[in-house]
Parts: structure tokens; sequence; C-alpha cells
């Protein structure tokens, strides 16, 4: 039988080169090992990420690889649920994330679930062509810390400066810090409509997201 | 010597050849419909997408409310989805078309009809173009635009099931569904061709390097085009959205006679990777200037946009539909008092 690290490694290695099939044979590996499922997935499924995320930014990896490797993450995580014993400790951070109306690009919306989920937040997915009024409910109905909104095509645009400004009309801007991405969408134009932040690609997300969440957290009156 | 009309202009343009014709061209060879023409000439989205009449006045419009010297058809990237079977979202006034389902589950299973380009709303841009030519003659250059193979696929097969096969499948067998797909485009261009049509553009938004590798690009899409551009038999304009730059020097290899940039490409870059083998147009930015901006920064990006070096002066990517006429009116006025520097 394999070691830990043997099965570790070839998990990790699955993950990163995009090999459903070697993911779920080593997350097989693991559960006959009697290795921790709840441990694999969340450090050693985010660290596998994590490599495939570094390497999308230094442009060895492209959208193709990037859901390759999803998939196979998700082929192990198939294996492993049932083994799991969740962590209850620590909540993680829910972040709503959505298409606005009029554009049904999801792709980069989809890489930016993958990237957040893998470092560990609660992503909730409002798929493409969402209403605007959706993203304010949803962050309500959750208590959201962050809100993330994508749009491919420059004519959807003007979009998202409505949903921005219909959370400052209910009174509850400042208790979600508010991302958006896409294509056409320049940070100057992001900023200038009231986001918090504009990260350059899927990958460069979950640092920002980390970075608002910790900001959001020092302010008392954020609080849902 | 003989008058320089639009069309001759656009045709030296497009072609390279800028410094034989006596100023810049301003057609555009993408979308060109906003809200403002619409209600201009009574003719609004969605029913221009389906009606030859309204189709043949927001066509128009164009060059009647806003000066751009060329008509271009159709208005959306759906017509060859639709023709697959996909299912279309028809928009309203300020929203395109989108395409809502796909056509196959999988890369074996597509089949293309031989008449498809009888069938949807392919004969309907053919006849609009007649309707155009047969309106102003000579004048003013038609540009039929056919939505590239890499989006088709992306639409009739799911654009991330496509991505992944690009990794998953042997490639000889991806780019021999991109080949098909692209013989589909070649017909379509041919009837354009007998249409009236002048310019072909390519619309392939989806085969951008925001989504694949250089190499795929190279080894698979530059084939695909190059096939595209021995077989159309008039100018050609690939457009591509997003930051290209690294697809630069292939592009340049295509064959076709330009290349339209997107906003996240320097114009002066761009020329300085691809020298003369292919013209490049585009240059004034949709978001920042024509839709967000003022006629002022419209003309500040425009006279940019000349000093380094495009053929022809058009937005960065398909208009927005909200767009103010004064901005895209101001496009126009920069084309027409600018020579070259």
């Amino acid at each position: 039988m394999a070691t830990k690290e043997e099965i570790i490694n070839g998990f990790v290695k699955a993950i990163v080169d995009g090999d459903e099939a070697a993911a779920a044979k080593w997350a097989n590996e693991a559960v006959a090992a009697k290795l921790d499922a709840y441990e694999l997935v969340t450090k050693y499924g985010g660290d596998a990420m994590s490599v495939v995320n570094q390497k999308y930014e230094k442009k060895e990896y492209f959208v193709p690889e990037v859901l390759c490797s999803a998939n196979a993450l998700n082929a192990a995580v198939e294996v492993l649920t049932p083994h799991m014993k969740a962590d209850k400790t620590t909540v993680p951070a829910k972040v709503v994330l959505g298409v606005v109306e009029g554009d049904i690009h999801d792709i980069g919306k989809n890489l930016v679930k993958i990237m957040l989920s893998a470092a560990g937040f609660n992503v909730i997915d409002l798929g493409k062509d969402v209403p605007l009024a959706k993203f304010l409910e949803t962050a309500k109905d959750n208590k959201a810390e962050v809100v993330g909104m994508s749009a491919l095509m420059s004519t959807t645009m003007p979009a998202m400066k409505k949903v921005i400004d219909m959370f400052a009309q209910a009174g509850v801007r400042n208790k979600v810090k508010i991302i958006v991405g896409g294509g056409p969408v320049t940070e100057e134009w992001a900023l200038s409509i009231g986001a918090d932040a504009r990260p350059h690609d899927a990958s460069a997300a979950v640092g920002v997201t980390k970075d608002l969440v910790a900001k959001l957290k020092q302010d008392p009156s954020s609080a849902w | 010597m003989a008058e320089m009309t639009p069309r001759k202009r656009a045709l030296l343009c497009v072609t390279g050849n800028k410094r034989r014709a006596d100023r810049i061209s301003c057609m555009d060879t993408l979308t060109t419909a906003t809200v403002d023409q619409m209600n201009a000439v009574n003719a609004p989205f969605p029913e221009a997408n389906r009606d030859p009449q309204l189709a043949f006045k927001l066509a128009a419009a164009a060059w009647e409310v806003i000066g751009l010297e060329g008509f271009k058809l159709p208005f959306d990237l759906c017509v060859e989805a639709e023709a697959f079977g996909c299912k279309i979202n028809w928009g309203r006034i300020d929203r395109h078309p989108s395409v809502e389902t796909h056509a196959f589950n999988d890369l074996k299973d597509l089949k293309i009809p031989e008449n498809i380009t009888e069938t949807g709303r392919f004969p309907l841009k053919h006849r609009v173009e007649e309707m155009l030519r047969k309106e102003y003659g000579d004048y003013l250059p038609i540009i039929n635009q056919v939505t590239g193979p890499f989006t088709i696929a992306g639409h009739i097969f799911g654009i991330e099931k496509f991505c992944i096969w690009t990794k998953k499948r042997p490639q000889e067998e991806v780019k021999e569904a991109l080949m098909q797909i692209s013989e589909m485009n070649i017909d379509d261009c041919k009837k354009a061709l007998q249409s009236g049509a002048d310019v072909i553009c390519i619309a392939d938004p989806s085969a951008t390097s925001d989504i694949l590798s250089p190499q795929f690009f190279r080894d698979v899409m530059i084939p695909v085009y190059q096939n595209m551009a021995k077989k159309i038999g008039a100018p050609v304009v690939l457009h591509i959205c997003g930051n290209t730059s690294a697809y630069l020097p292939y592009i340049a290899d295509t064959g076709f006679d330009a290349f339209s940039i997107d906003a996240q490409v320097d114009p002066a870059f761009a020329k300085a990777i691809v020298g003369d083998k292919i013209a490049i147009v585009g240059g004034v930015p949709t978001i920042t200037a024509l839709l967000f901006g003022t006629p002022q920064k419209v003309r500040e990006a425009a006279i940019d946009a000349i000093k380094k070096g495009v053929d022809v002066l058009m937005p960065s990517c398909g208009i927005p539909p909200r767009t103010p006429t004064a901005n895209f009116k101001a496009l126009v006025e920069v084309a027409r008092c600018m020579v070259y520097v």
C-alpha cells in the first residue's frame, strides 16, 4: 500500500495535472489508508489549486487547464465527501457571486468560484444573467461578507453600478465588500462606480477577497 | 483621377494601403447599432434582428445617423448558433440577442446540414445586403460579419466543455470540428459576396488569449483561419476581444487583410509586431471613451489611435447600445479631418 506521503503527492499532482481519473484513484487510496478526508480536501486540495493558480498567473496555464484541474478536484471531492468530518470551529466567509443581468458569459465568474472555494470561502453562486435585485436580496438573506459581480460584455457593465447603488439605497453598503471583474472592466472604472476592488484575474481574487474580509471584520458596524 | 468614395477608401485602408487613400476610413466592421439610431429610424432591437425592412433601416443608420462609412450586418453573433438549433434569447432594445442552449453534447455529434446557410436568418442577412447595395450603389462598403469558428463551437457545445476538450481530446479532432465550422463560414461569405458585400469581418470574441494559450492558437486556430483566408476571396478583418498581444506574431501570418484590436492592445505595439503583414484596425476604446466618455475624450482617443498607426479608425469592440450619438459622431469627425501623421 502507498504511504501517506505518496498518496498526498499523487493527489496533489493529479489535481495540478488536471487528471480526473488519477485524482479519483488517489482519493480512493486515501480512504483505504484511512487518511483524514477533510484535511486532504481543504489543505492539500487547496494547495494544489494554489499551484494551479500560480501557473495561471504566470501564463503557464490558461482557462482550459484550470477547468481540467477543477474537474479533477471535484472528482476527488466526490470520493472523499462521505468520509469527511467537517471542522465546525471556523465559519468561512460568504461570497455571493454572479454575472450581471444581460450577460451570459460566466467562464470568468466560474474561475473565481473555483479559486475562492478552493481557498475555503463559502461561495453562493447566483449563476449568469442574474436580475440585479438578486445580489442585494441574497447578500441580506445569507449575511454575506462579499459580493462579486462579473460582466464580460462592455454592453452590460453599467448594471454593476446599479447593483452598488442598490446596496447604498438600502443602507447596507457598509455591510459588504464588493468586487467586480470581467474582461472590459478596468480598475479605474470599478473604483469610480464605488466598488471596493477589481482583482486583475481569478487568481488575484483570492488574496484581494481575504484582505477585504479582514478589513470588513475590523469595522464593528459591518455586522448584519 | 476617379473620385475617392468611402468604399474605395475603406478597401484601400483595410488592405493596408491607406497611404493611397486621401484620408483614413471610418467604416466600422463590428456592431454599429445603438439605441439612439434605433429610435431615430424607428427600427429597434429585438425586432430589427429578424425583420428585413427594419434590419435595412438600422444598418443604414450607421451612415445616415452617425456617418460611419460602411454598413455592417448582422447586429448580433447568434445567426449561426440559431441555425444549428440553439435557443436564442432575443434581448430587448439595449440588449443583444444571446445563445441560451447548446446544440450538441459531444464533439462527434457535430453535423452541419449542407444547406445550413440557406436556413434561419442567413437569407435575411444576405437579402438586406442586396437591398443596401441596390439603394446605395457602389458608394459605401458593405461588411458581412460571420461569427468565428471558436465562438460558434462555444455556442453549440458550451464554452467550458469545449475548452476542456482542447486539452482532453486529440487535437486533430478539435481542429477538424473547427475546420468544418469554418467551411460553413466560408459558404456564408460566398453568398454574401454575391449579395453585394465587399468586406468580411470574422468576429471570434471567445478565441481570446484571456482563455486560450498562444500554443493552441498557433497550432489549431491559425490553420483554421488560414483555410478561411485562402477560400473567402475578399478582404477579411479578424476581430478577437481582450488582450491579444501574445497572438500578434501568429495573427500576422493568417493571410487575413486586417486585425481588429480591442482596447487592451496598444495600436503602436500591434503595428510594431505585425509590421506590414496585416493592417491594424480599431483604436477607439468602447468603454472609457465612447460609452462613458465625452466627445472631447473620443476625439483625443481617435487622434492618438491615428498617430499610433491604425489603418481604419473604428471602435475597439462592438459598440454598447447606450453609447451617446455625440460620442460616436466625434470618431467620424476626426477621421474626416485627419491626414496621416
